[in-house]
């Protein structure tokens, strides 16, 4: 970004540098995580409906896909309410530090191999300090509500982030250890574009901080089975009961938007990020190409895994998260740490080939078992349709 | 937050630090998710870990047992829906069943397995949104839309049989209101044939699903003892390990003349008497039910479904106590008639209220998400409780 | 905790949320059960017309056969019908001046279709009845006074009244009579 505001000034001062800065922030803010985190909501509503063999919205717009909009300009023109008793300035800050720290991963999120705002040479270590900004946001919200309920969302929510910081960032270093910098582009460098050549089936304990990770970030970023701050059955929506309108809007956009921070980020360590297998002359289409690969990959394991899991799944217990974080999570992690260390010193590169190939194969391989048993559930499906004499809408339902 | 006559003492310790630490008084309110009506727990808490848990009722109480004195006999039936809302059929069972004791009607044999096949019907309606109410509680919501799915088409089959999908009025003194449609057999038959596969499924999808079974495992485990010491009925007693079923016990109606077993808890996957052994002998309580309903269908006789019972109904003076298996267990109804086309004293004895009387005991030392497992695993329904 | 009961608890953990999410991903390509009303239901259905005959829905009370004998007045637990019929011997016979039905207060339980003698009060499968005012929910049947009707014992012969005394006595042998089949 310094060289395009050089380029466009002639003698660019500070003035002109923070003009730039803001300019790309609204852009980045309002043209790519808004709607991200507004499109995530219509794609959940959808998906979430049609796991329960019911439509989604579908009203508003071709099939419901203006939903998030309307939903965003209502909770706009809606009543602010601050409690009376509720620590004003504290309450009213908190959402905000909630944003900055989901937008500000954005900063650091390597979408093709040019477009990357920072590319700082600490850049994952960046993006898991700056989600950790929450943890604050999170506690000011459940303590300035005034509110025990909100109270207890807010702790339940700052053990359950702290703790998770530990095995994802533990997750993070046998990528970073076989990377050997922290730079986003760096790691993405380092892979190729087939899967056999991505870092998730480097070597056995790379595939499993992959899951390792999967789990941190999904509790990092309160979702089921880990949604217990916001646990609707509990606590109506724990830390964000008290909060109306565009405040709470604020909440829960980070919290969907958040998603798609996770599956960048896990499409840069271990799925290959933007790679894609060929190089055009045409710098454009190149990047294009590139934006759509990072962008579908991330969407694919970001977003549309984690709603599924979040609609299948019930919620874990504060302390079973708890156990499940520190008896379960930190030694695999750990194990995985010293394991790669183990296998980057010691392992020939012929064991190295063989076990990406046997791991890419294996993954296969569960794919295909878990279509089977999708497929043998519409089947057994259809023992329960087949006898369907029901038409709620026949016109002639009984004599008479 | 009122706590309205509730002594709740608040317990102040200083450790050694010298902090001085209090426990949190906390009103699960009224107006609360967790669905199964209008509850109130006051909860006293150290942090997520509860000392006591009162339940406060009666926001729902409609004078249900006053009202039988003013209407009369044939009148408080539809009343007796509104008891039980979920279970409406075993309401008007009830009262049908007591007023007929009192007036000495007997009830013919087609009427009787009208009323059997409906009340297990009811049954079924009434456990898949137990069941699906708990797994929402737990934080599933698939299951549960999935069990509203189900009640659907048990909605659709009441609307045929008795015009109302929520509160029946299909029970008659003397028998049932109306006799079953032409067809409507066989679309019965076609619902079981569709939902016994979709109990394994639902099993599939949530019943032992890992986090489902850890939330709901050794969770409140309630001996036999407790059980029959606090009065408990039904699902709740029987998954404590205690063999008592009402339909077996003391039988009514025409069940003796029909095969099916009770299911008790076992502790599978904890201690007897835990969360989940309640909640999995309501899972196979549908599946006896779906039995019943198959032999119902082929033994039904033909014949007049309702006895002639006299408009201006008028028992000899006198009381009775009727009990029937209920979706929540034993529901006991106590008639008093003192001759008059109005009865003198009615009091419903339900199961639910039972269940309630033992959550202060049962949730010591509980966390607070384990309190909701508790309260949707004893499948407490607040019209029960209130009236 | 020992390392059988760890590696078994997490593979316990794997393959049942596996299978859980294979019943979910597989319902999303199952057809979705929901019908879309009112607007978007198909063909033009009208969900009145598919609802069954013994529905309870709105109170209806066909006056050309009312008999006036004030049995479903009795019948209601509720009170929330009020009827006014006098004796005139110059119209030969009751004349009602007022049958209001209070819908607010009625309780869709049918006891008093029941006892109706021609099934002149009858549920309908009308249920739309929302309205912005308490008042509009009383439903008032009697416009001007209104001779009662009196069944003829050799079989009604008008042409008007007939098909409203067939559709009534068929709502009424819906009902389970005492001792007959």
């Amino acid at each position: 970004m310094a060289e395009l505001v050089g380029s466009l000034f002639a003698e660019p001062t500070w003035v002109h540098y923070l003009g730039a800065a803001l300019a790309f922030g609204t852009i980045i803010v309002f043209g790519l995580v808004l709607p991200i985190a507004g499109i995530t909501t219509w794609v959940e509503r959808r998906i979430m409906g049609r796991m329960q063999s019911r439509i989604g919205p579908n009203r508003v717009g071709p099939a419901g896909f203006l939903q998030w909009l309307a939903d965003g300009i209502k909770n706009m023109l809606k009543e602010d309410i601050v409690p009376s008793a509720a620590d004003g300035p504290l309450f009213r800050f908190a959402p905000y530090v909630v944003m900055v720290g989901f937008v500000g991963t954005f900063a650091a999120l390597p979408f093709t191999s040019a477009l990357i705002v920072a590319d700082l040479n600490v850049g994952i270590l960046y993006v898991t300090s700056v989600t950790a900004l929450v943890v604050v946001g999170i506690l000011m919200a459940g303590w300035a509500s005034n509110n025990k309920w909100s109270l207890l969302g807010g702790i339940r929510s700052a053990a359950q982030i702290v703790s998770y910081e530990i095995p994802a960032g533990l997750s993070i270093f046998p990528i970073v250890m076989m990377t050997g910098s922290l730079g986003m582009q760096d790691i993405i460098k380092l892979q190729g574009w087939a899967p056999w050549s991505w870092n998730l089936f480097a070597n056995p304990f790379a595939f499993v901080a992959f899951f390792v990770f999967f789990v941190s970030a999904l509790a990092e970023g309160n979702r089921t089975p880990f949604d217990l701050p916001e646990a609707e059955s509990e606590l109506v929506a724990g830390f964000a009961t008290e909060y109306s309108g565009m405040r709470n809007l604020l909440f829960f956009m980070a919290e969907w938007g958040n998603l798609y921070v996770i599956g960048a980020i896990v499409t840069t360590l271990f799925l290959g990020g933007w790679q894609i297998p060929f190089t055009f002359e045409n710098k454009v289409v190149q990047h294009v190409l590139e934006f759509a690969t990072f962008f579908l990959k991330a969407y694919g394991v970001g977003v549309l895994v984690p709603i599924w899991l979040r609609w299948t799944l019930p919620r874990i217990r504060v302390d079973q998260m708890m156990s499940m974080c520190w008896k379960y999570l930190v030694p695999i992690a750990f194990v995985n740490l010293i394991g790669t260390a183990a296998w980057m010193i010691w392992s020939p590169l012929w064991l190295q080939v063989v076990t990406r190939m046997v791991l890419v194969v294996s993954a296969a391989a569960g794919t295909m078992m878990f279509a089977h048993r999708v497929v043998y559930h519409l089947e057994y499906a259809k023992l329960t349709r087949a006898h369907l004499l029901f038409n709620p809408l026949a016109t002639t339902r009984s004599p008479g | 937050m009122s706590l309205a006559g509730f002594e709740v003492e608040v317990q102040r310790s200083k450790d050694d630090g010298g902090v001085v630490t209090e426990d949190m008084t906390l009103s699960m309110g009224p107006q609360h998710p967790s669905t199964h009506g209008v509850l109130r727990f006051v909860i006293r808490a150290d942090g997520e870990v509860m000392k006591e848990a009162i339940p406060d009722i009666g926001y729902l109480h409609r004078s249900i047992e006053k009202i039988a004195e003013k209407v009369g006999w044939h009148g408080f039936l539809p009343y007796t829906d509104r008891v039980d809302y979920v279970a409406a059929m075993f309401c008007n069972h009830g009262w049908s069943l007591a007023s007929e004791q009192l007036a000495g009607i007997e009830v013919p044999k087609r009427g009787e397995y009208c009323r059997v096949i409906a009340d297990e019907l009811c049954r079924i309606h009434s456990h898949l949104l137990g069941v699906g109410s708990m797994a929402m509680d737990i934080g599933a919501f698939t299951p549960f839309t999935h069990a509203i799915r189900e009640r659907e088409y048990l909605n659709d089959l009441f609307e045929e049989l008795c015009g109302a999908r929520l509160t029946f009025h299909y029970m008659r003194i003397g028998g049932v209101g109306w006799d079953l449609p032409a067809g409507w057999i066989d679309k019965l038959s076609h619902f079981l044939d569709r939902f016994e596969p979709l109990i394994d499924e639902y099993d599939r999808l949530i019943s032992f699903n890992k986090i489902f079974v850890e939330r709901l495992a050794n969770v409140a485990p309630i001996t036999a003892e407790e059980a029959i010491d606090y009065n408990l009925a039904g699902p709740n007693l029987r998954g404590s390990g205690v063999r008592y079923d009402v339909r077996k016990d003391e039988p009514y109606s025409v069940y003796p003349e029909l095969e099916f077993d009770v299911p008790i808890g076992t502790g599978e996957k904890g201690t007897v008497g835990d969360c989940f052994d309640r909640y999995i002998v309501r899972m196979r309580e549908m599946r006896e039910s779906c039995r019943i309903l198959r032999q119902c269908v082929v033994q039904i006789p033909d014949g007049p479904v309702i006895a002639k019972v006299p408009r201006n109904l008028k028992p000899p003076a006198g009381d009775v106590y009727v009990r029937l298996e209920s979706a929540r267990g034993d529901m006991g109804w106590y008639v008093v008639s003192d001759g008059t086309a109005f009865p003198h004293r009615c009091k419903i004895r339900t199961g639910s209220f039972s269940a309630i009387s033992i959550v202060p005991k049962i949730s010591r030392n509980l966390m607070i998400a384990d309190l909701i497992a508790v309260i949707a695993s004893l499948d407490l329904v607040a019209p029960e409780i209130d009236r | 905790m020992g390392l059988g009961t760890y590696f078994r608890s997490i593979k316990d953990a794997i393959t049942t949320i596996g299978e859980g999410m294979a019943i979910t991903a597989s319902h999303m390509v199952r057809k979705p059960f929901t019908i879309e009303y009112p607007d978007r239901l198909p063909d033009g259905i009208r969900v009145q017309d598919t609802l069954p005959f013994r529905y309870r829905g709105i109170l209806e009370v066909d006056l050309e056969i009312c008999t006036a004998c004030l049995a479903c007045e009795r019948a209601c637990p509720i009170d929330c019908i009020v009827i006014e019929a006098e004796k005139d011997k110059a119209a030969g016979g009751l004349v009602m001046t007022r049958f209001d039905i209070d819908m607010a207060k009625c309780m869709y339980c049918g006891l008093c279709s029941e006892p109706c003698p021609t099934g002149s009060i009858h549920h309908t499968p009308e249920f739309e009845g929302a309205d912005y005012s308490l008042e509009s929910l009383v439903r008032r049947f009697v416009r001007a006074p209104t001779v009662a009707y009196r069944p003829k014992k050799t079989g009604e012969t008008d042409p008007v009244i007939k098909p409203i005394l067939d559709r009534g006595m068929r709502y009424l042998a819906e009902f389970a009579k005492g001792g007959e089949s």
